[in-house]
């Protein structure tokens, strides 16, 4: 026997707007995917982010008692932002490991533009906040232990009491490092794109061999014009060495400058506008 | 409304497994697609959704283009794949998270929902058997009062009480302003809960029609001996001689046993769509 129907009995359907704007950009869905995003996976989201921060801490120390100072802050600085943040965006389409969670994730009705802007918030705006407001808690316990565990009474007090300062976020590093992980972090979301299984892994050894390749290139290329070389990193400078002195082929100041104002805006522009697109023709 | 012109679709160019498939779907029906396996039926109900898009011809889902994903689009259907997906979440904190992206949504419905299919609130829903997840997902997705459901391989994972309570539970809200689409190769478990069949095969529609118009234009009864073997889709043994289905020449009565339907018409394509066309 037939099973039979039900007479309608639930509430109207919800009036469609189908208006663009609407359609792109929703205040209020866009709050209840940016809760979602936080509050779906706790464990991962905010225990990658304790643990990140753990291994910063332990970086640290390590780095100050065993190195110096300035490379602890340097390279905790270094690895706490554009290693940690690189991790962190591999999680926003994390979904694409199994084919139930990537489907679920493309079918929620949220537009891909919040998608990508959820990613991007967390990502690009409040981890490198979190993370630096950490750092500057950190950095300023063990620049303040140092300071307290010199002698005032001791020789070369203030000498040593001044070779050791907070590292500031306006110092070459940090400048350097500001694009680098968007950069990174634009690879990142492309690649988890594109590698729907273990995109981590396969992203940061895409990475490694084009830097080597770029590097390998580069390299040659210099071998071919130059004699003596010491070193050639690409589009900044070619060492030479000249005796025992080395000397730097830098790039003159109209094609560096272009080429500066590409990697440190221009890059993360194209990449995170690459990712939304690769998002928006995503395919599952 | 599902409305497909000359839809062709291939995960290769030059393999498709779609080619120029048209087809309407109206509200008011529980459809049943049957194909074999790889035949692409989840790929159907991929294009329809927009996970995946076609490489030519069109798909019109409620009027909405789902390649676009839009969120009024997607706030209007919902599609439970095979395998399905639960984060580490209660059941009260997966319905916080996911019901406000669906405008319809009832919670009264939902717990009811999870009652009928005796899904228990034991902690987290991943701990949860995969047919305990499935039917949660099954009710949730039932709560949000979508137009269009798809549903891929439901019955997949649940013993066989929860199939028996799936169906009910399905026909009881199923109302005339929904379509509600599943796919499976589970034929037996769709007997009395769809409307009409669709059954697709090498890429090509073979049939779509109505249980009632199948039943007027096929007989499937058992005989003792062959005869008239042009007149026969389909033929097997069984304990009282052969289950046949054969052109219903005489208006006989009979129920459509799905299952020997789809042999019957994977089997005779070309004699299938001659009767089906007249």
């Amino acid at each position: 026997m037939q099973l039979r129907k039900s007479q309608s009995l639930q509430k109207p359907f919800f009036k469609i707007k189908t208006s663009i704007m609407n359609n792109t950009f929703n205040a209020k869905r866009f709050g209840f995917l940016f809760k979602k995003t936080l509050l779906e996976k706790p464990t991962q989201m905010f225990g990658f982010t304790g643990l990140i921060f753990l291994f910063i801490l332990i970086l640290y120390y390590l780095m100050k008692t065993f190195a110096s100072f300035q490379a602890a802050q340097n390279i905790s600085f270094l690895w706490g932002l554009v290693g940690g943040d690189f991790i962190l965006t591999s999680f926003m389409f994390g979904y694409f490991s199994s084919t139930a969670s990537g489907s679920f994730y493309l079918t929620l009705p949220v537009s891909n533009f919040e998608k990508w802007l959820s990613s991007f918030v967390i990502a690009g705006i409040l981890y490198p906040l979190i993370f630096m407001a950490f750092y500057r808690i950190m950095d300023a316990g063990f620049v303040a232990a140092y300071h307290n565990s010199l002698d005032p009474n001791a020789p070369f007090y203030k000498i040593r009491y001044d070779s050791v300062y907070l590292l500031s976020f306006n110092d070459r590093l940090p400048r350097i490092v500001y694009p680098m992980f968007l950069v990174f972090s634009g690879i990142m979301l492309i690649g988890s794109l594109y590698f729907n299984k273990v995109a981590l892994v396969k992203v940061a050894l895409a990475i490694c061999v084009l830097f080597l390749s770029i590097y390998g290139l580069n390299y040659m290329f210099a071998s071919l014009m130059f004699k003596n070389i010491d070193d050639a990193f690409p589009f900044q400078h070619v060492a030479i060495l000249v005796g025992k002195e080395v000397g730097s082929v830098e790039l003159p100041k109209k094609v560096h400058d272009p080429i500066w104002y590409f990697i440190n805006f221009g890059l993360p522009v194209v990449l995170w506008g690459v990712a939304f697109i690769r998002l928006r023709e995503k395919e599952f | 409304m599902i409305d497909i012109q000359n839809l062709s679709f291939g995960y290769k160019r030059k393999r498709l497994l779609y080619k120029n498939l048209t087809l309407k779907l109206e509200a008011g029906s529980i459809y049943g697609l049957l194909g074999k396996n790889g035949a692409g039926k989840s790929t159907l109900l991929k294009n329809f959704i927009g996970l995946l898009f076609p490489k030519d011809g069109k798909i019109a889902v409620n009027g909405f283009e789902p390649k676009k994903r839009w969120p009024s689009f997607l706030e209007t259907i919902y599609f439970i794949p095979e395998e399905v997906y639960v984060p580490a979440l209660t059941v009260e904190g997966y319905k916080n998270l996911f019901s406000p992206f669906y405008p319809a949504f009832n919670e009264k419905q939902f717990y009811s929902y999870l009652d009928q299919l005796d899904v228990k609130d034991k902690g987290k829903l991943n701990g949860l058997s995969f047919g305990q997840q499935k039917k949660f997902i099954i009710a949730f997705a039932l709560a949000c009062n979508t137009q269009v459901l798809l549903l891929d391989e439901p019955t997949n994972g649940l013993d066989i009480p929860s199939k028996i309570k799936f169906r009910k539970l399905i026909a009881s809200i199923f109302t005339d302003d929904k379509i509600i689409f599943i796919s499976t190769h589970q034929i037996r478990d769709l007997d009395n809960l769809i409307d009409r069949v669709i059954i697709v095969d090498n890429g090509e529609l073979l049939l779509n029609a109505s249980v009632e118009d199948i039943s007027e234009k096929l007989c499937f009864k058992t005989v003792s001996k062959l005869s008239n073997p042009d007149e026969i889709l389909y033929s097997e043994d069984s304990l009282k001689g052969f289950s046949i289905v054969t052109k219903n020449t005489n208006a006989e009565e009979s129920k459509v046993n799905l299952e020997h339907l789809f042999n019957a018409i994977t089997e005779k394509p070309i004699l299938a769509k001659a009767i089906f066309q007249n």
